[in-house]
């Protein structure tokens, strides 16, 4: 079982074919949760903490804005444990959860430069693009179990 | 729009449980089941869950092992057509379900875009094809401006 990092990172399809093959897909809403069951937080997660920011330092320098560092507190937890990584690129304008190019720029960067092994995707806009993305997705998983086997 | 920035809803015993998880059930373009049919087959487990009925699928909520245990099982009704995703608010919770607040929840955009393709995803899975998709390169300017040139021909 590996654990696969996701972006965006609130995705259905990717997380869904991830569960499929037997992984773990490293998906937003499980940071969420924590916040929301966390009762020091009023009223999560708009109300983050003054530790957020702080937080966010270990990933981007005190010149990056606020925002990007309280969503990197949130985002960086799954970067840091991500084994592998699935990132779909050239999707239409708003498409995923963050609601920051930045934040989104920023990830996608220390992704890639994890030294995990990392699929890039185009976003599908028709059956075609579609086929072609869930074999990628599919081989791409498989190819990492054999990965894992070997090591084993 | 202050009842969306404000609330601190008060929350039962199983909110505050971190082992308590929410998954949405998704039933995509062309399913041999329908949302109903879904809600029946969770409630004949016979386990321990909070069922909602949407118009997308359903949402179950309980004790991580049980929502896996009734995810596995769910998913063999149509195990090509049904999707599931994490959430991270509870079923029906004030500061996310639409009951209680002002416009479309918060992840309603992300699930809609996706909606669109789920239906070419369900496709893919009932059977690989290998498809070869033809590149999109730019127009080269030797021949826009072959273009260019016949267009103004004709007009003049």
């Amino acid at each position: 079982m590996v654990k696969i990092a996701v972006y965006p990172p609130n995705s259905l399809i990717l997380a869904d074919l991830l569960e499929r093959k037997g992984h773990t897909p490293l998906v937003l809403q499980k940071q969420i949760r924590q916040k929301i069951k966390d009762p020091e937080i009023d009223s999560p997660p708009m109300n983050i903490t003054e530790d957020d920011p702080i937080q966010g330092l270990k990933y981007a320098a005190i010149e990056v804005p606020s925002g990007v560092r309280g969503r990197m507190a949130i985002i960086g937890p799954l970067i840091d444990e991500a084994e592998a990584a699935i990132v779909v690129d050239g999707a239409p304008y708003g498409f995923g959860c963050i609601g920051c190019a930045r934040t989104n720029e920023l990830s996608i960067f220390l992704l890639r430069n994890k030294g995990i092994p990392v699929l890039e995707l185009d976003y599908p806009t028709n059956q075609d693009e579609t086929y072609v993305m869930v074999n990628k997705i599919n081989d791409f998983v498989d190819s990492l179990e054999e990965t894992v086997k070997e090591e084993e | 729009m202050s009842q969306n920035l404000t609330m601190s809803p008060e929350l039962g015993k199983e909110d505050w449980d971190p082992d308590v998880i929410t998954r949405m059930i998704f039933i995509g373009p062309g399913a041999h089941v329908s949302e109903q049919e879904i809600v029946t087959e969770f409630h004949m487990l016979g386990l321990p869950l909070t069922i909602k009925n949407t118009c997308y699928g359903s949402m179950i909520s309980g004790k991580s092992e049980d929502v896996y245990k009734a995810i596995e099982e769910i998913r063999k009704l149509d195990p090509n057509h049904i999707f599931t995703k994490e959430r991270g608010f509870a079923p029906g919770d004030p500061r996310r379900c639409r009951g209680h607040r002002f416009g479309p929840r918060e992840g309603f955009h992300q699930m809609e875009k996706e909606y669109r393709i789920l239906g070419f995803v369900a496709n893919a899975l009932e059977e690989r094809k290998d498809v070869e998709i033809e590149e999109k390169k730019p127009v080269s300017v030797d021949e826009f401006e072959k273009i260019m040139n016949e267009c103004l021909d004709k007009e003049e």
